[in-house]
């Protein structure tokens, strides 16, 4: 396990060179342009992560003028992302269909309920990450993640709150978390809500222990009289603003780092001109102050790959989800 | 006096002209919205991030606000008018509404919708403003074995909502709790009665069922009855006046689902349509003439529209006092306050007070134009029903296709509308009630789910549901409220062997 975590460092670290290298590459391959406007589909309901990333994106991308057809931001809720991969499958070599992912495209199939996974898909980029956070109540005993795992090995019922399914996201990150502390994933007493905002309300009331989410949906709960404390994040380095005072988790002797990353991906066998095209627009963007100014505001943090890193990582990643998931029990066949 | 202070200054924020010009467009879009099926709060709020990007941060979310309670506000006329619920808090507005407009009333009834929308508004601003920051306590009070007590109170409205026969309600019931589950089980990833379509795995939406049920049903019953023919004539409208005594009949349920509908709307997860089921089966029950419910009484729309206008007010609590969405229209707006820069919180009233007060005082403006802009509509947007009976089935067709198609983009969901238009179909043929599925299709999900997470913690034990004391108190309200009409009838029965 710590070899692979110590590759993601390394990724994490090549990360500015990496968008370096994007560009560079970009701007001597084949010109390719859209001929007609994108379909940047979000595989959820409006208000969600995806759909924040495609609003987002379609956005600057116009404001800025980056590209000279309309990127038109659809919706497909259905399935946890389902029921888009389904329809996007279908539309192999279309190069003017994108969507944006993140880890479900790979727990999702993972648990048996896709029959589409990444490798149906072409990788475009990765284009941002965000890091889980766990969280207690002001009140708390415990003042570091070692007295809460005490805590969980003395008592297995303990409930640690998260915003998504089991198997999902959040259970990963803590399950992950728990066994690279040396105790049995499986001992993690996961109690699943409907969102990060549901758990924390939770906590707030005391009717959970702890509770795993994004870290930046947590920010605008920390602070000053706040209800809720954090004892770590999953971030390989502190982060910054209003988290920088959290250790990470590494520096409380666990070896553990988790990425909540999120990316765009095209069609099946989109042409190699086109995925060179979206991945150098998406460089670019990466680069203007409007992407910089909405990034900050929504707590996210750059963290650029280009298609054929990208596609490694997503590898490297469902490697490490389906060990986590078996020692769970959720893998599904 | 300080919050009086506070909200002086939000009146001043609220009255600069290009705030005025946002609720005005805000509660004016909202309006429109609502009427349509489909277009729901949620989307139209998504689509609009993009607009309110480089606006201050007040007058963006004055203007997303106002899309929001407007769209509520305007949900009401297509309950009323075409028995299809136009957003999902509006749907309780349509089992007295409908009925009356079918009398001839249709313009009495969208009247009072109206007035009770603004009350309702109104009342649950006065408290959002006073007890906002002491609120949030109670919206956390509320863990999962909460809610799940507070589900089967709710659920014991099926018995209110039964008409008839209760076995029927039962049944109906049972069916509503049996849609709310189909899809990916939350708490182990299973599939439950999806059929191995991926179409299924997110569930059923509820407006897909709701339309299906009651619009698209009354449709088929129409067609089956007149065979299109004119034997009613339906063009009157009706006079939009109150007399005194339905003003004096109609206040006391409106106060009371207001502020019922406040605290339902407080509640992370309850929300409007909810809060509008507790206010009319509350209001059915307190009502002498309770079996009048259904049949187009006037306290039957009065309590929903006060109830879910207040939730939706109730619901900008744990929003704006602890930064945490209770529905997901107001996980967009909380999406698009940080957007703006501004994260929601317990700072935020220190932070941002021109944000929070410039909201809280642009509620009142929003709701008068509301009122202002609704009242003089009504006879234009009644005349729907003057239509040829033919034009008006066909218009109440398309308007549930293109809402339900509207939502998903999926052919899928229109053939189960119309599955639903079937079933309803079917059940007003036998005499079972609607209302009790549709109720518990709303409870259901939540309800298992909350029995579930607070197991879990438990770690098993069932005795948490009465260990927690709001818990226990809802669930002894809930028998309560089983028992008393048996006693009730019990007494009676006795009183009259005496006599």
């Amino acid at each position: 396990m710590t070899t692979k975590l110590s590759l993601k460092r390394l990724t994490l670290l090549a990360l500015p060179l990496a968008a370096v290298a994007g560009v560079t590459t970009a701007a001597s391959a084949d010109e390719w342009t859209p001929t007609r406007s994108i379909e940047f589909i979000a595989p959820a309901n409006p208000g969600g992560g995806w759909d924040t990333l495609v609003r987002t994106t379609s956005r600057v991308i116009q404001q800025e003028g980056l590209a000279d057809q309309n990127f038109a931001a659809i919706n497909v809720p259905g399935g946890g992302g389902a029921v888009a991969w389904a329809q996007i499958a279908r539309d192999s070599g279309n190069p003017h269909k994108l969507f944006a992912t993140s880890p479900p495209i790979i727990l999702v199939p993972l648990a048996g309920t896709s029959r589409h996974d990444h490798t149906d898909f072409t990788p475009i980029a990765r284009l941002i990450t965000d890091y889980s956070i766990v969280l207690v109540a002001q009140d708390s005993e415990y003042q570091d993640l070692n007295d809460l795992f005490a805590a969980v090995e003395e008592n297995p019922g303990l409930s640690i709150g998260g915003g998504s399914a089991p198997g999902s996201m959040d259970h990963i990150s803590i399950a992950g978390l728990a066994s690279a502390a040396g105790l049995n994933a499986a001992e993690v007493n996961y109690i699943p809500f409907s969102g990060g905002g549901e758990a924390m309300t939770s906590l707030m009331g005391g009717h959970v222990e702890a509770v795993i989410t994004g870290a930046g949906e947590a920010s605008g709960q920390l602070g000053e009289g706040s209800d809720v404390r954090a004892l770590g994040v999953s971030a390989p380095e502190r982060m910054g603003g209003v988290l920088a005072d959290i250790p990470t988790y590494q520096e409380q002797g666990i070896d553990y780092t988790f990425d909540i990353w999120r990316g765009v991906m095209g069609a099946p066998d989109m042409p190699a001109e086109a995925v060179s095209y979206y991945e150098d627009l998406f460089a670019r963007m990466l680069e203007t102050d409007g992407w910089q100014d909405a990034r900050d505001q929504l707590g996210w943090l750059d963290a650029y790959q280009n298609s054929e890193e990208f596609g490694e990582f997503l590898d490297a990643q469902k490697e490490l989800f389906s060990e986590v998931l078996s020692e769970l029990g959720l893998l599904g066949e | 006096m300080e919050s009086l202070n506070n909200l002086m200054y939000g009146f001043g924020i609220a009255l600069e002209p290009m705030n005025i010009v946002y609720v005005f467009a805000g509660v004016f879009a909202g309006t429109i919205i609502g009427m349509l099926p489909g277009l729901g709060p949620i989307s139209a709020l998504a689509l609009m991030i993009p607009i309110t990007f480089a606006m201050e941060p007040s007058s963006g979310l004055i203007l997303m606000a106002g899309v929001y309670y407007g769209a509520i506000f305007g949900g009401s006329s297509s309950s009323i008018l075409l028995n299809a619920p136009g957003v999902a808090g509006t749907v309780a507005t349509s089992f007295d509404g409908y009925p009356m407009a079918k009398q001839g009333l249709a313009g009495k009834a969208l009247a009072i919708a109206a007035y009770a929308s603004f009350v309702g508004g109104t009342i649950s601003i006065v408290f959002l403003m006073l007890v906002a920051p002491m609120l949030s306590k109670v919206a956390v009070s509320f863990g999962p074995a909460e809610y799940f007590s507070l589900m089967v109170l709710g659920l014991t409205a099926v018995v209110s909502l039964s008409d008839k026969s209760l076995v029927k309600g039962l049944i109906a019931a049972v069916i509503g709790v049996m849609i709310s589950i189909m899809g990916i089980d939350l708490q182990t990833g299973t599939e439950r009665f999806t059929f191995g379509t991926a179409h299924l795995l997110d569930g059923i939406d509820f407006l897909v069922v709701a339309l299906g049920i009651f619009a698209l049903a009354e449709v088929f019953y129409m067609l089956l009855r007149g065979g299109g023919g004119k034997e009613q004539p339906r063009n009157a409208i009706g006079s939009l006046k109150l007399s005194r005594s339905e003003v004096r009949e109609i206040a006391p349920p409106i106060a009371r689902s207001s502020v019922l509908g406040f605290f339902t709307g407080v509640l992370p997860g309850a929300g409007a349509t909810i809060g509008s089921f507790l206010g009319y089966s509350m209001e059915k029950r307190l009502a002498k003439d309770g079996d009048t419910f259904g049949k187009g009484n006037i306290k039957g729309v009065a309590a929903p529209e006060a109830a879910n206008n207040a939730a939706c007010t109730g619901s900008f609590v744990p929003l704006l006092t602890l930064g945490v969405p209770g529905s997901g229209t107001t996980a967009v707006l909380l999406g698009a306050l940080l957007v703006m820069g501004v994260s929601p919180g317990p700072a935020m009233l220190v932070d941002r007070p021109d944000v929070f007060w410039g909201v809280i005082a642009s509620m009142y403006i929003g709701n008068i134009f509301l009122l202002v802009l609704n009242l003089p509509l009504i006879p234009y947007i009644a005349k729907i029903l003057e239509m040829p009976r033919p034009l008006l089935l066909a218009l109440i067709l398309i308007f549930c296709m293109v809402g339900v198609y509207g939502m998903s983009f999926s052919v899928f969901d229109l053939l189960l509308l119309l599955g639903f238009g079937l079933v309803g179909l079917g059940m007003r043929l036998f005499g079972f009630p609607a209302a009790p599925l549709i109720l518990a299709l709303i409870l259901g999900a939540i309800m298992e789910e909350s029995m579930r997470r607070a197991l879990q913690i438990s770690g098993g034990d069932w005795s948490i549901f009465i260990d927690k004391p709001i818990s226990m108190w809802l669930l002894i309200i809930a028998a309560l409220s089983l028992l008393l009409p048996v006693v009730k009838q019990g007494m009676a029965r006795i009183r009259s062997a005496r006599a």
